[in-house]
């Protein structure tokens, strides 16, 4: 039988195997160095013959390639790469370290109460949000593709099922989105939060995963003295400061 | 096969050959590779360059299997789409940036193929492409290579295609560029299955180990 499956390779690095023999030979190859190496090369070479192949694509490929990235989540990197995601696992633990250190009793400075830009924006747009018209998950839509494709758009892990957070300081706006997000308690919603250098803390958004585990929220904000953005869960509505631990975090 | 071990030690040496197949390349100069590392930590900005690089030869890529431009660009809108999704997944040391890319241009392309294929019917019941291709193969042989010839153009790839013997580049038309499958093709060309596997690995190799020789 290994020998059988290996002599599959060439079909393979050409794709002309059926789903099962695919799935055969991906498990065959996790096991088998020879083939490993054999098939970089062999791939190497198909993809010299797909490449002589370029021509010069429609002009508007390309924007709709980049509106629907802006709308994608990407996978993580396979467990054991940069972890900068704060797993909920973790923080969960009563003795874990995220939740001894807690949130830093900070009183919001009256100055500095307006991170939050009162556009029409700011707030609890969120995709998931059932009774969201689809016109408004459109406008989000739209502006969350403004953001995620701004020149300045830089995107981090959050830590929520494959969330992540793209922030530009062009568009004065932050974005939360991914899918496989877990359900949050009964009666509480996820809320975002703003996290200033002085350790006070902005209320954002508050959003819902969709049943299927996405969830898309924007917030504007000027980035100015931002040190951190949180996620917990808080009472159905949000809160003006954090009531629960935290779930996310992503620093700056 | 015989040319296990020899496929090894050319491996090596042919991962030189190839943009960024060198691992000390790809750690210093494979500008691509790193791109995609960028865009799998979601870099939007890195995945545009990665686009403006290789949009080309996955549209044309896909153009070339599915046939139908329409299909093409949405093949490839797909492909590329994946690409910025799956980035993270991306390993140096498994290959370069292209054929990360071109890996998942070409399954999508031929997953098409065959569900169009599937859905008409076509493939294996009717058969036009394989009986046509069957018949070119048993009365114009010539002209099946003339046909692929025109087609690949870039002067490398003629180069390799060259080093293959007609057999061996009917094979790759068929699976390759027309969705196949390994079964497939051994139906179409009434011969055994283990040879239509090794007729496709042989011209793998043989690609592989020519192109390394050009550089």
């Amino acid at each position: 039988m290994n020998d059988n499956i290996h002599s599959l390779i060439g079909a393979y690095a050409v794709d002309a195997v059926t789903p099962d023999e695919r799935a055969d030979f991906d498990a065959h190859l996790a096991a088998c160095e020879d083939c490993a190496t054999e098939l970089v090369g062999l791939r190497e070479a198909a993809a010299t013959l797909g490449a002589a192949e370029a021509t010069a694509p429609p002009a508007a490929l390309r924007a709709r390639v980049m509106d629907q990235v802006g709308r994608t989540a990407q996978l993580p990197p396979v467990a054991g790469d940069d972890a900068r995601v704060t797993p909920r696992a973790e923080v969960t633990g009563a003795s874990s370290p995220r939740e001894r250190r807690g949130w830093p009793r900070l009183a919001v400075a009256a100055a500095v109460a307006a991170v939050l830009a009162v556009g029409g924006l700011a707030g609890s747009t969120l995709l998931g949000q059932r009774d969201s018209t689809s016109e408004d998950q459109r406008a989000l839509e739209k502006d969350v593709m403004m953001v995620t494709s701004a020149p300045d758009a830089h995107a981090m892990d959050l830590g929520l099922g494959s969330a992540h957070l793209v922030m530009s300081d062009k568009m004065g706006s932050v974005v939360a989105m991914g899918e496989d997000c877990p359900e949050p308690e009964d009666g509480m919603e996820y809320q975002l939060w703003v996290v200033m250098e002085d350790g006070s803390k902005h209320a954002g958004p508050t959003f819902m995963p969709d049943p299927d585990g996405s969830f898309m929220t924007l917030m504007e904000m000027d980035m100015e003295g931002v040190a951190a953005f949180a996620v917990t869960e808080e009472p159905a509505g949000g809160s003006d400061q954090p009531t629960t631990d935290v779930v996310a975090e992503v620093g700056l | 096969m015989t040319d296990d071990a020899e496929g090894q030690v050319s491996a090596d040496g042919r991962l030189s050959a190839v943009p960024g197949g060198d691992p000390e390349q790809r750690r210093d100069g494979d500008p691509l590779g790193d791109l995609l590392i960028r865009t799998g930590r979601g870099d939007q900005a890195a995945f545009e360059e990665v686009y403006d690089a290789l949009a080309g030869a996955v549209h044309g890529l896909a153009l070339r299997i599915v046939r139908d431009p329409q299909l093409a660009e949405d093949v490839a809108q797909e492909a590329l789409v994946e690409v910025w999704r799956v980035a993270a997944r991306f390993r140096p040391e498994q290959g370069s940036a292209r054929s990360f890319v071109l890996t998942i241009a070409h399954r999508r392309a031929v997953d098409r193929v065959r569900s169009e294929q599937s859905h008409a019917d076509r493939l294996l019941t009717h058969g036009p492409r394989h009986a046509v291709a069957a018949a070119e193969q048993a009365d114009h042989p010539e002209q099946v290579v003339e046909a692929i010839d025109a087609q690949w153009r870039a002067a490398r790839v003629r180069k390799g295609l060259a080093a293959l013997t007609p057999l061996q580049r009917e094979a790759l038309e068929l699976t390759y560029y027309k969705g196949y499958t390994n079964r497939q093709l051994a139906e179409s060309l009434g011969i055994p299955l283990g040879t239509a596997k090794a007729r496709i690995r042989d011209a793998m190799i043989r690609l592989r180990d020519t192109w390394e020789g050009t550089r």
